[in-house]
């Protein structure tokens, strides 16, 4: 393979899209009869079981901590500490997530974040494509 | 419909057997139950076999392998910490039917060491990636919603911790028999912020079983140490905004809790036991409210209060619970009812809840995103 021809960045999870522009975004899909939103496409709306397809969107990238904990022994390997996070994107969707660039003491729910696409730790897979991850940081300004 | 009996319950000694298989600890345990019922295994209908781990290896017919092989059906169940509970839910309802006088409902498992893992995913491993997958993390971050709605401290959530080893020191089947006081409980490791290590539950080996007749074959046996099963649930989990990824241990807990209350014809105010799902101390105090043991936003005062120690209005976890009487995961929700059975016909030794005619046992589990509950209430006969 050539080093002109690097393959393209692949999701680092299901549900984050990566565009030809290589732009990165997480897939939403919102139920058309009740609004309930999920990261899944589903064969029926889990939340009224509706069967009209369930409609895809580009999910916000703000949101608020809806809760949180500070990991200090995770499995063999793992790097800690590491704040992991539950945030409620502004559209809807919940997503759960790793934030960086916090003081820990300072992390509350409520805290507004924003999401911010990454290279998932630098992770290659097997044939030397890179990944496209995310992460929260705290929206500027806060604390 | 004839109302259910249990008319034998008994446990092995929650710890680590690595010379032994989950079948030989379930044998172990349903001989012990027979045992205790006067009953032999050609006496058995029917059997139900939970293990989170091993039922896809039959363990029911295994387990008949080392006792008998009757040629009796044989239904192994595996709904993650929720197992045992389903099989002796299942074994309840075989009763019901009529089509059995007698059935076993037996959980046996043989942990796997250390923290449990869920899965492979595709892609690079997610933990640390996209927040953390592991028990304790979950359930830290469901104790930190309650924190964040109600101020519930750190210190509130290690006290389940020292009452639940207090009570499994009085309680010989438990894995640990050992105090362990509110400053030990604070400073031991820290796994996942408001959860230390001796606020997770002990990853044993163990098994448990009960069993169940009809009013007709109860009669038969004599009633005398009997306990009526009258009510039991089990719920899946609703739909939430953050199911799949968040895990949400109550809208399941109180759906079952309902049910089973309804079935039972009896509220929480009257119970004077519980045997709850603490598989991490910030769990207990959740399903303090879940259950209805307090108000929403009272939990951290009710343990406050020593009203769940052995002694108080409403003890909870006298065996030690899964904090220190262990976790073997598909017998769990065996066991608890064991427990229950036991301190219901006033057996209990030293860790005895003084006049128990009522009582209640809950487990919970979860999968990846997704969950079951299952609620038993009891009666002395």
């Amino acid at each position: 393979m050539s080093a002109s021809h690097t393959p393209s960045p692949r999701p680092a999870t299901g549900f984050i899209r990566v565009g030809k522009d290589l732009q990165a975004w997480i897939a939403g899909y919102r139920c058309p009869d009740c609004g309930a939103v999920a990261l899944q496409m589903t064969l029926a709306c889990r939340h009224c079981s509706s069967r009209k397809p369930l409609q895809e969107f580009r999910a916000a990238e703000r949101g608020s901590i809806y809760s949180w904990t500070v990991v200090e022994r995770s499995y063999p390997g793992i790097p800690v500490p590491f704040v992991s996070v539950i945030v409620d994107l502004d559209d809807g969707l919940s997503l759960k997530g790793t934030l960086r660039g916090a003081d820990r003491d300072a992390v509350r729910a409520g805290m507004p974040v924003s999401l911010v696409f990454d290279d998932a730790g630098s992770a290659v897979d097997a044939d030397g494509a890179a990944y496209i991850g995310y992460h929260f940081t705290p929206v500027a300004g806060e604390k | 419909m004839s109302d259910v009996f249990v008319v034998g319950a008994d446990l092995i000694k929650f710890g680590r057997y690595p010379d032994r298989t989950p079948f030989q600890l379930g044998a172990e345990a349903t001989l012990l139950a027979l045992d205790d019922a006067g009953l032999g295994i050609r006496d058995v209908g029917a059997i139900y076999a939970a293990s989170t781990f091993n039922a896809a290896s039959m363990m029911a017919q295994q387990i008949l392998m080392q006792i008998g092989q009757t040629g009796i059906p044989c239904v192994n169940v595996s709904n993650a910490c929720a197992s045992g509970a389903t099989a002796f839910r299942e074994a309840v309802i075989a009763i019901k039917s009529g089509m059995y006088d007698v059935v076993v409902a037996v959980g046996a498992e043989k942990n796997p060491s250390g923290m449990l893992a869920s899965g492979k995913s595709e892609g690079p491993p997610p933990e640390g990636l996209f927040g953390s997958g592991t028990m304790p993390a979950l359930f830290a971050e469901a104790g930190m919603v309650h924190s964040s709605a109600y101020g519930t401290t750190i210190e509130q959530f290690a006290k389940v911790s020292v009452k639940n080893h207090h009570h499994s020191t009085m309680n010989p089947k438990a894995m640990y028999q050992r105090e362990t006081p509110l400053e030990e409980v604070l400073a031991s490791e820290m796994i996942a912020w408001p959860l230390t290590k001796l606020m997770c539950s002990v990853n044993v080996d163990g098994a448990a079983a009960a069993v169940l007749c009809s009013e007709r074959k109860a009669r038969e046996l004599g009633l005398g140490r009997a306990v009526r099963v009258l009510g039991s649930a089990l719920a899946s989990d609703p739909w939430d905004a953050r199911n799949g990824v968040m895990m949400n241990v109550n809208p399941v807990t109180r759906l079952a809790a309902a049910s089973a209350y309804e079935m039972a014809g009896v509220g929480p105010g009257e119970l004077d036991l519980v045997e709850l799902h603490d598989c991490f101390a910030t769990a207990e105090l959740l399903h303090y409210e879940n259950l209805g043991l307090c108000a929403d936003g009272e939990a951290g005062a009710l343990i406050d209060s020593g009203a769940t120690a052995l002694g108080g209005r409403i003890p909870v976890n006298v065996s030690g619970g899964l904090l220190s009487k262990g976790h073997p995961i598909g017998a769990t929700g065996v066991a608890n009812i064991v427990e229950v059975v036991m301190q219901l016909r006033g057996e209990a030794g030293r860790r005895q809840v003084q006049g128990a005619r009522l009582g209640l046992a809950h487990v919970l589990g979860f999968g990846v995103g997704v969950g079951a509950a299952g609620v038993h209430i009891l009666a002395k006969v």
